[in-house]
């Protein structure tokens, strides 16, 4: 998916690639299509493409809105308590690592009533948040 | 790139306090990356100055909005949205982003969150340090790469002064001395014949002596670019 998109006002006639200041924009010619192509890596989003187009076939709207693409995912570890999502196990391998072992998947929230739970009852926190009483 | 810093709040409260309808617009380049201006600051400015406790009459309504380059007037006008009732415009861009947003959207007040501070770049995240006073007419080829006019305080052009002291400026905030830097650098380079060089006097013209600066490309827009310059 590209983000540089023209519509079906497009004739080929290469202005945007000529006047690309960053070198963005360029063309293949092969047997009977000409294709253009843009790289987003170079593309200054300047505007300059959209400026001198003389059939206004380019949507510059994707290149300043665009969508968000997904890079990568992890499992996830959730709360305990509540199930809300904290970290993936790499990240708590890699802290544990550095500090010492968290012992058990809290949130903030529930890291906080466990650690109140403890110092009032030291004995009975364990259970009553395993109970998911908070 | 351009950095820019956050006016203090009390005076960006005092200047929109009697529109009805700001639209906060942060832009989307330079202090973005410099986390001032970008779309980001401009959500949490919008959050601030809805705070009730900022204003004695009504509180104005906050819409937000971002754009990638506030500096462009054509992609502006295209591209952005300005929502039904705004009254005035906050621009969380710098100086050239507020001006080309005050032409496009003449008569609408655009009012400026910034204060652009200085040309400069990066040296470890989180801290920017200038680098460019904009002169126009480049000394970097002399001085190993460390321009005394942005970097000196004095903007010293032939060695440093007597303030220089261990390295450092004598304006304190530990700022290195750039002629320092320069000679420095220069032995590295073995190039501290340069140091000994004599110059012609510097051009001040292209530093905006000589009136606005402007620059035309020919082959571009609609033709009417002639090959001139006020500023060579």
């Amino acid at each position: 998916m590209t983000y540089f998109r023209v519509n079906e006002k497009c004739n080929g006639c290469l202005a945007c690639v000529e006047n690309c200041p960053a070198a963005a924009l360029d063309f293949a010619d092969q047997n009977d299509g000409r294709t253009l192509k843009h790289n987003m890596t170079k593309c200054a989003r300047c505007g300059q493409c959209w400026r001198v187009c003389p059939q206004a076939a380019i949507e510059f709207q994707h290149l300043l809105v665009g969508q968000w693409d997904n890079v990568i995912t992890l499992d996830l570890i959730h709360c305990r308590v509540c199930g809300e999502p904290l970290y993936s196990p790499a990240y708590r391998q890699e802290v544990e690592s550095k500090l010492n072992p968290s012992g058990e998947a809290l949130c903030p929230k529930h890291r906080q009533t466990d650690a109140a739970s403890k110092l009032l009852h030291p004995g009975q926190a364990r259970a009553k948040l395993k109970s998911g009483d908070q | 790139m351009i950095v820019g810093d956050l006016k203090p709040l009390e005076e960006i409260v005092s200047a929109i306090k009697d529109y009805k309808q700001v639209l906060v617009l942060g832009c989307g380049s330079c202090v973005t990356v410099c986390l001032s201006g970008g779309e980001r600051e401009a959500e949490q400015l919008s959050r601030e100055l809805a705070q009730m406790r900022h204003y004695q009459g009504p509180l104005p309504k906050f819409e937000v909005g971002s754009i990638l380059r506030q500096c462009e007037k054509d992609l502006v006008l295209e591209y952005q949205n300005i929502p039904a009732g705004t009254d005035a415009v906050l621009s969380l861009a710098c100086g050239a982003g507020v001006q080309t947003l005050a032409d496009a959207y003449e008569p609408l007040p655009v009012i400026p969150a910034l204060n652009t501070t200085f040309l400069g770049a990066s040296d470890k995240p989180g801290t920017w340090t200038e680098k460019c006073k904009g002169c126009g007419d480049c000394i970097l080829i002399h001085t190993g790469g460390i321009c005394p006019i942005a970097r000196c305080a004095k903007s010293l052009f032939n060695g440093p002064c007597g303030g220089s002291k261990g390295g450092y400026c004598e304006v304190g905030y530990g700022i290195p001395c750039a002629w320092t830097q320069i000679v420095a650098r220069l032995k590295k380079m073995d190039k501290l014949h340069c140091y000994e060089e004599i110059r012609t006097t510097k051009n001040w013209k292209p530093g905006g002596a000589g009136g606005l600066r402007r620059r035309v490309r020919t082959g571009l827009g609609d033709g009417s670019n002639k090959n001139q310059t006020n500023n060579s």
